[in-house]
């Protein structure tokens, strides 16, 4: 075989569940990849979705399937590109049903869908080591899958896989894996490749300040950003890679990028636990081998790690009430100061630790870390407040609403909303007690 | 000279951890950048915006250095009182608007806002 050629073409169709739809199609549509894969499931959008399948058993898969695989489906199934996502949530099963009967109605016929269970270990709560004691009602928990699963799926014939909580990474290394050397750093480098391509244009200039900030000739455009390039890879059969995106994609792929996500949401670099194998980044080197195109090599493992991660999720009493009130015109800041301080007297019974009262356009992100600067011409008053129960809650809103007839003139547009309390626990279980099936569907 | 001229950073979280991770542009942009971003200076800095301990990891070869708190998001993206969720995804600000002095290699964030 030869080392120079790729062994394998892999895009990246979405970071996160609320991502663009477009990337994905572009990409399928393309004939440039051999599969997408989309990241589409946070720990924030997996509790909606227990809930959802805890009131419906059919519920709890992603509800933007139908969105985003209505144009997807069919740009695939034209060039023959594989699907791989976690989109299937809390119920993969019935996203796989879905996704085969949507394919069905798009006139996409004959296509083999598998979803991925096992992710779920709430039954055996009891066997996960918890960080720390869970307190409150605890209402999910779920493995990181590695990329084993749908590799077994992809090796037996399915275009689409769709699982629930898997590692990010592996959904980009699971079809890659049988194109691999044996050697463990082989699939060290497709894991890494997965773990760069996982947030979709972050990798490509998204969420991305140049050196120096914004400034002329350089940064991307707001028409850049409209149409950003969402990367893809080039796997060779050792596990590096050629990162790039589609020819004239709006996009920044330099070593300052792809070093940026190499490190993002990585706590040791030299030993970032995956559920198939423990990377070591520490090696990583990036080249610029052309424009917007960037050869990554050098990715090595200390072997699996002993046990898998588990997200557990845990429903705390109470609510946190965030509302905001504006102010305008001629003496905005000044009002808006007024109306904070007579906030803080009128809520003084409330324990620091559970209110936060500041100015968004001021302080209200970064707190005495933000910048100074000229008051702004428009501005909010906002407060957040830890709060036991609805009547609290209310109680919060309702003070911040009084002010617009007892506070300084001119408050307006208020705002307001209550979130339920959510922590998320992290635990470890023996990854022999997770046991993972495939189940299939065809259109 | 500020950090954000020398280096581009990126902030992430994890549960409880945030994550800042700085790449230089040169060697001699990383060489200055790891002498005045001692764990010691850059805790004091974080600290007024965010609890506790500092880590530090060093990649010379990527010329990048990561810094890591662990209790500094206590509760994650969920418990924050901040507006909306995912304030932290500025917190890399703190780093970036670091000025260094170049002749005693120490911090100041200049022009910083002090009432809440």
């Amino acid at each position: 075989m030869n080392p120079h050629k790729p062994v394998y073409r892999i895009g990246s169709g979405a970071g996160f569940a609320g991502d663009r739809v477009d990337p994905a199609v572009a990409l399928a549509a393309s004939g440039k990849v051999d599969a997408v894969a989309l990241e589409c499931l946070a720990e924030r959008t997996l509790v909606p979705a227990i809930k959802a399948r805890a009131d419906n058993s059919e519920a709890g898969a992603d509800p933007r399937l139908r969105r985003r695989l209505t144009p997807l489906l069919p740009a695939a199934a034209s060039t023959g590109c594989k699907i791989i996502s976690n989109l299937g949530a809390a119920n993969p099963r019935a996203a796989g049903m879905a996704i085969a009967q949507l394919a069905k109605g798009l006139g996409v016929s004959g296509l083999k869908v598998a979803a991925v269970e096992g992710d779920d270990v709430i039954a055996m709560a009891d066997k996960v080591k918890w960080v720390k004691p869970v307190t409150g009602k605890l209402i999910g928990a779920h493995a990181y899958l590695g990329c084993v699963p749908m590799a077994e799926a992809l090796e037996a014939g399915a275009d689409v896989v769709v699982t629930g909580r898997v590692a990010d990474s592996a959904l980009f290394a699971a079809p890659v894996r049988q194109f691999l050397n044996s050697d463990p750093n082989a699939l060290a480098g497709a894991l890494t490749v997965g773990h760069l391509l996982e947030c979709g244009g972050q990798l490509t200039g998204g969420n991305y300040d140049t050196l120096g900030g914004p400034h002329p000739g350089n940064p991307l455009s707001a028409a850049d950003f409209a149409a950003l390039g969402y990367p893809l890879a080039l796997v060779y059969a050792d596990g590096s890679a050629d990162i790039t995106v589609l020819d004239g994609a709006p996009a920044i792929v330099d070593a300052l990028t792809c070093t940026l996500q190499l490190l993002y949401e990585v706590h040791d670099p030299s030993r970032y636990a995956t559920p198939d194998l423990v990377l070591d980044f520490s090696g990583i080197r990036f080249e610029q081998i052309g424009h917007n195109i960037i050869r990554m090599s050098g990715a090595r493992t200390s072997g699996p790690p002993p046990t898998l991660k588990v997200a557990g999720f845990i429903e705390l009493p109470g609510f946190i009430v965030d509302c905001e009130i504006g102010f305008a015109g001629t003496g905005a800041w000044e009002r808006a100061k007024r109306a904070a301080d007579a906030l803080r007297m009128r809520l003084s019974d409330w324990a620091d630790e559970d209110i936060a009262i500041d100015l968004v356009g001021v302080n209200a992100i970064l707190r005495a870390g933000s910048l100074s600067a000229p008051p702004p011409a428009e501005l909010r008053v906002h407060v957040s407040a830890r709060c036991q129960d609805a009547e609290m809650a209310q109680q919060i809103e309702d003070e911040v609403y009084a002010l617009t007839l007892s506070g300084p003139a001119g408050g307006c547009s208020v705002r307001s909303e209550k979130r339920n309390r959510i922590e998320v626990l992290d635990g470890f279980i023996d990854p022999a007690l997770v046991k993972t099936q495939l189940l299939w569907s065809q259109s | 000279m500020r950090v954000g001229d020398i280096a581009v950073g990126r902030a992430g979280d994890k549960g409880d951890m945030l994550d800042l991770t700085l790449v230089a542009a040169d060697d001699a942009s990383f060489s200055l950048m790891s002498q005045a971003l001692s764990v010691h200076a850059v805790q004091h800095m974080l600290n007024k915006v965010v609890p506790g301990p500092v880590l530090r990891y060093d990649l010379p070869g990527l010329k990048a250095l990561k810094f890591v708190m662990p209790e500094a998001l206590g509760g994650g993206v969920y418990a924050t009182l901040r507006p909306g969720l995912h304030w932290q995804k500025a917190a890399i600000w703190l780093l970036l608007d670091l000025d260094i002095d170049p002749q005693t290699l120490a911090l100041c964030l200049h022009n910083s806002e002090a009432s809440s």
